[in-house]
C-alpha cells in the first residue's frame, strides 16, 4: 500500500515551561495546517513518547491527546522504543493505513526540569536493567564503549567526532527550530568540554530536549504536496552490547535499511540526503556505515572530506542532528521525517539540499536494540 | 556471572530462563569465572544509583563466547583479566553477632542481605527465635524465595557462646554499659579462634578500657554503625591504642564490602558523630523546655531549617531516651562540658519509662507501640 505524508508540523527543540499537551498541540496544528485539513478528518492517533512515566509521571498519553480535541473518539495510543519511539511510530502509521485513513503520529517529550543524576537514570531505561544498568553502563558509557571498540577496529580518532560535532552545530544555526540554533560552537568550545565517558566529551553528547513533532501519514497524495514513503521498516536486536558479538555496527539498522530501501527499489547510493541518529557523534559514523553511505570503518573519510556538510557530495543531519537540533527522544524520529519533508518540498531554506530527491531517516532507540528506517521522495 | 546455551543451536541467552526458544530444549548453564576487558570506559557523570564518580564500566568478553558489562571503581584497561567472581559475590565471611536489642537485629539483616553468614547469639534463646523471626521476614519484603531461603540457611542463632568458635569476627551490641561489655568480651575470647577479629558497636565508650580486658588486644577495634544499619551508609572505624593494621584494614575493608562509607575516627568520647549529635539532641530538649516552641515544631523548623532528615527529638526517641541519657552521662564525665549533661527533662522522661519508640511514648506518642 502506498504511503504519503501530507502534513508535518514541528516545536522547536530545547527547553521549554510548556507541558506535553501543549507541546503536541502545537505540533499538531502545524502539522493540520501544513496538511490544510481539519482535526475532524483524521481516523487515528498514534503518540510517541519514551519517559512520560518516570519524568512527569504521566503514562496513558493516547488519551491525553484526546484533550486536545475533546469530542472525537477515535483510536488513539501511545508508543514507546527508547529514542526509536518516533520512527517505529512512523513505521505503524504506515503499516495500519489499511485501517484508518490518514494517520496523524505526534512524538512528544519533556526532559528538562528534572536532576542530571535522575534524568541520567531515567535514560538509561533504554538498557538493560540487569545487563546495564546495574553495571553503571548510562548511555554516554554504553556509546563511548561503542567508540572504543570503532577506534580499535577501524583507528577512528577523536578528531573525527569534532568534526561531527562541529559540522551539525554549524548546521544548526541554519535551523530556527534546533535546540542550538542561537549558539555558536567553535573548536575552543569542544576543547574546553568535560569527559563524560571517555573517549566521549560534552561535545560529542546531543542535550536533551523539550518538544513535539508531527506528521500525517495517508494513502494518497491529498495534491501536490504529499511526500511519498517510499519505504519503511523497523529492526530490532537484543538489547546489550554484552548480548552482542559486533559493538561497532548495530545489525537493526542493517535490516531496516535493507528492507527499507527494498521496498523503495534503491540502493544508499540513490540518498540525497539522511537524517540520522547521532545521540553521540561516534553514532553519525556507526549510522552511515550501516546505512550503506560508506563502507565499514570508511565514514570517517567522508567526514574529513567535508562530503558530510550542506553543499558535500552526502549531507548528513542538515538540521542539525540530535547533536545541535536537539533531542526531545519521544519526538526525534518524528522530526527527522519532519525534516526529511521539509527538503524534499523544497522549503528548508538556507539549509536546502540543492535537487533532494531521496531522503533517508534514521531512528536508533538505546544502542541499536531497535531502527526504524524510513526511506522519502520527492512530491 | 551466568549465560546459558542451547545444546542443540548454540543460542546464548542471559536471563534466567530454562528452554532454548527455538530447540524446545534445557538451556545449559555457562558459569563465567574471569574474561578480558576488550573496551573501558571512565564515567564521569553520575546517575541514580551510581552517585559516585568516576568509575569504571568494562566491556569482558567470556571466554565461551559473548560478553559482560563490569563496574569497577578502579581503572582497568584494554587486555586485563576481570574476574567476575570477586566482583559479585565479594567475601563472606562468618560474622558473631552478640545481643539481641534493635541494633543487634539491624545488624544481623545486613550481613544476611551482604551473603555473609551469621552467628547470632543472645541469653534468651527464645528471644533470639522472635527475632529470628522477625529478620527473616524483614528480608522476605527484598528477597524472592530462593535469596530467602539461602539467607536464611546462612543465619545460626544459639544461647552458647561456644557457637562462636568458628567465627571470622565477632561483633558485640549488648546494651552500652562498660561492665556488661567487658564480660562478654571476657567469655568469648578463650572460645573464638586466634585469627578471630573481634569489635564492639559502642557509640560512645572508651576502646581502650575494654579493649585493655583482652589477652590478645591487638585484634580487637570499634565498629559503629548507624540504626537502622541497613539504610545508614556510616560506619564509624575507631582504632585502640593496641589495635594492628590488619584488624583496622579488615574492619575498614569488611565496611565497603557491605556497601558502607568506613571513616576512621580517634578513640575520643562519642567519636565523631555522637559528639556533634548529643548536644544538639540536649539543645533540643532544652528549646522544649524554654518553651521555644512545641516539640512538633522544633523537630520540623530543625528538619526544614538544616536539612535534616528526622527532627532531633524524633531522632532521641528513635535512639532511645534511655540510651541517649546513658551516652550523655558518659560523656559528661569525660569532657567535663556542660553542654553534655543530660536536661531535666530527659532524666523525667526516663524516669517516667517514657523510652521514645520502644515504649510507645517519649517526645511523642506512638500508637500503637512497635514491638521491640
Amino acid at each position: 500500500m502506498s504511503a504519503y505524508v501530507i502534513g508535518v508540523g514541528k516545536t522547536r527543540f530545547g527547553p521549554s515551561s510548556h507541558p506535553m499537551p501543549r507541546l503536541a498541540h502545537e505540533a499538531i496544528l502545524g502539522a493540520l495546517t501544513d496538511a490544510d485539513m481539519s482535526i475532524n478528518d483524521v481516523g487515528a492517533v498514534i503518540v510517541a513518547n519514551f519517559l512520560g512515566g518516570p519524568n512527569e509521571s504521566q503514562l496513558h498519553l493516547g488519551s491525553v491527546v484526546m484533550g486536545l480535541f475533546p469530542g472525537l473518539h477515535i483510536p488513539s495510543w501511545r508508543v514507546e522504543a527508547a529514542c526509536a519511539s518516533g520512527g517505529v511510530a512512523i513505521h505503524q502509521a504506515v503499516t495500519m493505513l489499511g485501517a484508518y485513513d490518514p494517520i496523524l503520529v505526534v512524538g512528544v517529550e519533556r526532559l528538562s526540569g528534572r536532576p542530571g543524576a535522575e534524568q541520567t537514570r531515567n535514560i538509561g531505561m533504554a538498557g538493560d536493567v540487569l545487563l546495564d544498568q546495574s553495571q553503571g553502563l548510562n548511555f554516554p558509557a554504553t556509546y563511548a564503549l561503542v567508540a572504543q571498540r570503532h577506534m580499535q577496529r577501524y583507528g577512528t580518532r577523536t578528531r573525527d567526532f569534532e568534526l561531527i560535532s562541529l559540522k551539525n552545530h554549524e548546521n544548526a544555526r541554519r535551523n530556527p527550530l534546533a535546540h542550538f540554533h542561537h549558539k555558536v560552537v567553535t573548536q575552543a568550545d569542544i576543547d574546553a568540554g568535560a569527559t563524560v565517558a571517555a573517549p566521549l566529551r560534552l561535545f560529542d553528547c546531543c542535550p536533551v530536549s523539550d518538544g513535539a513533532a508531527a506528521a500525517i501519514i495517508s494513502r494518497g497524495p491529498r495534491g501536490g504536496r504529499g511526500v511519498p514513503i517510499l519505504g519503511s521498516a523497523v529492526g530490532t536486536d537484543v538489547i546489550s552490547l554484552a548480548q552482542r558479538d559486533d559493538h561497532t555496527s548495530f545489525i537493526a539498522a542493517r535490516v531496516a535499511a535493507e528492507e527499507a530501501y527494498r521496498q523503495a527499489g534503491i540502493t544508499a547510493a540513490d540518498v540525497d540526503l539522511a537524517e540520522v541518529h547521532d545521540c553521540f557523534t561516534i553514532a553519525e559514523i556507526v549510522a552511515m556505515e550501516d546505512l550503506g553511505l560508506a563502507a565499514p570503518g570508511e565514514a570517517v573519510d567522508l567526514i574529513r572530506d567535508g562530503q558530510t556538510a550542506l553543499g558535500g557530495s552526502m549531507p548528513v543531519n542538515v538540521s542539525g542532528g540530535l547533536k545541535a537540533g536537539g533531542h526531545a527522544i519521544g519526538a526525534t524520529g518524528v522530526g527527522q521525517v519532519y525534516e526529511a519533508v521539509r527538503q524534499l518540498r523544497g522549503e528548508a531554506g538556507d539549509r536546502q539540499v540543492a535537487g533532494a530527491g531521496v531522503a533517508v531517516t534514521h531512528n536508533v532507540g538505546g544502542v541499536g536494540g531497535t531502527c526504524a528506517v524510513q526511506v522519502l521522495g520527492r512530491p | 556471572m551466568i549465560t546459558r546455551s542451547c545444546p542443540s543451536c548454540g543460542a546464548r541467552y542471559s536471563y534466567p530462563i530454562d528452554e532454548c526458544t527455538f530447540c524446545r530444549v534445557t538451556l545449559v548453564e555457562q558459569p563465567t569465572e574471569s574474561g578480558e576487558v576488550v573496551a573501558v570506559t571512565e564515567v564521569t557523570v553520575p546517575s541514580l544509583g551510581h552517585e559516585d564518580v568516576p568509575y569504571w564500566c568494562a566491556l569482558v568478553a567470556r571466554p565461551q563466547g559473548g560478553f559482560a558489562v563490569v563496574k569497577r571503581d578502579l581503572p582497568t584497561t584494554v587486555g586485563d583479566t576481570l574476574s567476575f567472581s570477586s566482583a559479585e559475590e565479594g567475601v563472606c565471611y562468618t560474622i558473631g553477632v552478640l545481643g539481641s536489642g534493635v541494633m543487634a537485629r539491624g545488624l544481623v539483616e545486613l550481613f544476611l542481605s551482604r551473603g555473609q553468614r551469621v552467628v547470632w547469639v543472645g541469653r534468651s534463646l527464645e528471644r533470639l527465635g522472635v527475632a529470628r523471626e522477625k529478620v527473616i521476614g524483614r528480608l522476605g519484603r527484598v528477597m524472592d524465595e530462593d535469596q530467602l531461603a539461602r539467607a536464611t540457611a546462612r543465619l545460626t542463632i544459639a544461647g552458647d557462646q561456644n557457637a562462636l568458635a568458628e567465627c571470622d569476627l565477632v561483633l558485640e551490641a549488648i546494651v552500652e554499659d562498660t561492665d556488661a561489655k567487658i564480660a562478654e568480651l571476657k567469655a568469648i575470647e578463650p572460645i573464638v579462634s586466634d585469627t578471630c577479629v573481634i569489635a564492639s558497636n559502642t557509640s560512645s565508650l572508651p576502646l581502650d578500657v575494654l579493649s585493655a580486658v583482652l589477652e590478645k588486644p591487638g585484634r580487637f577495634g570499634g565498629m559503629h554503625f548507624f540504626n537502622p544499619p541497613t539504610r545508614m551508609k556510616l560506619v564509624e572505624i575507631i582504632r585502640a591504642p593496641e589495635t594492628t593494621d590488619e584488624t583496622d584494614a579488615f574492619l575498614f575493608d569488611l565496611s565497603l564490602a557491605l556497601g558502607k562509607t568506613p571513616i576512621r575516627v580517634a578513640n575520643g568520647p562519642g567519636f565523631v558523630v555522637n559528639r556533634v549529635l548529643m548536644p544538639l539532641l540536649n539543645e533540643a530538649v532544652r528549646e522544649l523546655e524554654d518553651k521555644a516552641a512545641p516539640a512538633a515544631d522544633i523537630d520540623e523548623a530543625i528538619r526544614l531549617g538544616l536539612n535534616h532528615p528526622m527532627g532531633p527529638l524524633a531522632l532521641a526517641d528513635l535512639i532511645g531516651l534511655d540510651v541517649v541519657v546513658s551516652i550523655m552521662d558518659d560523656m559528661h564525665a569525660r569532657l567535663q562540658d556542660e553542654a553534655y549533661a543530660p536536661r531535666p527533662l530527659l532524666r523525667e522522661l526516663v524516669a517516667q519509662g517514657k523510652l521514645g519508640r520502644k515504649t510507645g511514648a517519649g517526645f511523642f506518642e506512638y500508637t500503637p507501640p512497635p514491638n521491640p
